[in-house]
């Protein structure tokens, strides 16, 4: 008891020093509490129709978006690559289990039988019905990313919540059996990157086989090129590029945060097994 | 200027909150107590976030950190076993 007394007394000091230090200046200056220039810059040029006349507007209602898919769009870039490295990493340590696992599920148990593991009827009862919720919000948050706080990420962690419920309430060898395998969402995380990679080239290819300027990354016309992606999808503003790259990257985040679910959901006596038949050489 | 002192006021209820949420998760040697801890804590500054005008962060913290952390760390649970000791 004492421990613990000392342990949240030494706590609340560490966190009142760390904020009194920071108030005083410290930790370098603090930020000023007025807006700062770039923000203004950002701020003016996010949806400005009349900038945008003169190739100064990202034409973006929303401006987090714009900023991380447009102004700096290149990083987001590298970002997405780095996660899927790590993910590709991840799913080569594992192949080898992964395959005879994906053998041995695709001829065990039938589909019924599946469905008996799991938690109580109420439960999954009650979890059908929230998936369809969790799905109708990861969708929207991606689809509206343009207009609305969200995005591709945010959507794709949304939706991620649906795989591991689903391996929590029924079962693995449910998921399985719906359809979630490994190479599907292999399938399907490409897709998306693919996808981030031709909305990023598109405006330099077309412009590059119509003979104007063009840029790598570009959304809307600028700086000397006349051509930019639509701003309306029927009678809402879609950004330009920014739907395109909010749904890829909710489907390459989707697909692999459930690779990351399958991996670690994996049995671990299969696993052990497949490891030490490797280790006999056969 | 109440309205700055009153999201001041929340912002501080909330630091604290996730304070005492940590505390118990560090302490508690039932695994999967010390994770509804943790997920308090995180619904905390899923709070702080929101007050700080940071609604993308928001969006994303709460699925993760309230969604996915807790579940695959019951995943976890399940194989290392209940209690610590």
């Amino acid at each position: 008891m004492l421990r613990s007394i000392a342990f949240a007394i030494t706590l609340v000091v560490f966190i009142v020093l760390l904020a009194y230090a920071t108030a005083v200046g410290a930790l370098g200056p603090l930020p000023p509490p007025h807006l700062r220039r770039l923000a203004v810059c950002v701020l003016n040029t996010t949806y400005n129709p009349a900038l945008l006349r003169l190739g100064f507007s990202a034409d973006a209602p929303e401006g987090v978006t714009a900023v991380v898919w447009d102004y700096r769009g290149l990083d987001t870039v590298f970002e997405t690559v780095v996660l899927y490295g790590a993910i590709i990493g991840t799913l080569a340590l594992y192949r080898q289990v992964l395959k005879s696992e994906e053998r041995r599920e695709s001829h065990s148990s039938e589909r019924a039988e599946a469905l008996r593991g799991g938690l109580s009827t109420v439960v999954k009862v009650a979890t059908a019905v929230i998936v369809i919720a969790i799905g109708a919000v990861g969708a929207a948050t991606g689809l509206h990313g343009q207009l609305t706080p969200g995005g591709g990420f945010q959507a794709g962690s949304i939706l991620a919540v649906i795989p591991v419920v689903l391996l929590v309430v029924f079962s693995r060898d449910f998921l399985i059996r719906s359809g979630v395998r490994y190479a599907r969402m292999v399938l399907l995380r490409n897709v998306g990157l693919i996808g981030i990679g031709l909305t990023a080239l598109g405006l330099a290819v077309v412009a590059t086989l119509i003979g104007v300027r063009g840029f790598v990354l570009q959304n809307q016309p600028h700086d000397g090129s006349p051509i930019g992606y639509p701003k309306w999808v029927l009678d809402v503003p879609s950004g330009g590029s920014l739907l395109f790259f909010n749904v890829f990257e909710m489907l390459a985040v989707v697909a692999g945060f459930t690779i990351v679910f399958l991996v670690l959901s994996l049995r671990e006596d299969a696993a052990r097994e497949e490891i030490r038949g490797e280790e006999r050489g056969c | 200027m109440l309205a700055a002192e009153l999201v001041f006021g929340m912002l501080a209820a909330a630091a604290l909150a996730s304070v005492i949420a940590t505390v118990l998760a560090v302490e508690s040697r039932d695994l999967l107590k010390a994770v509804v801890f943790s997920a308090l804590q995180s619904v905390a500054y899923t709070l702080m976030y929101f007050l700080l005008m940071a609604p993308d962060i928001v969006l994303v913290y709460a699925a993760v950190a309230v969604g996915i952390y807790p579940l695959i760390l019951i995943l976890l649970i399940k194989k290392v076993g209940r209690y610590e000791g």
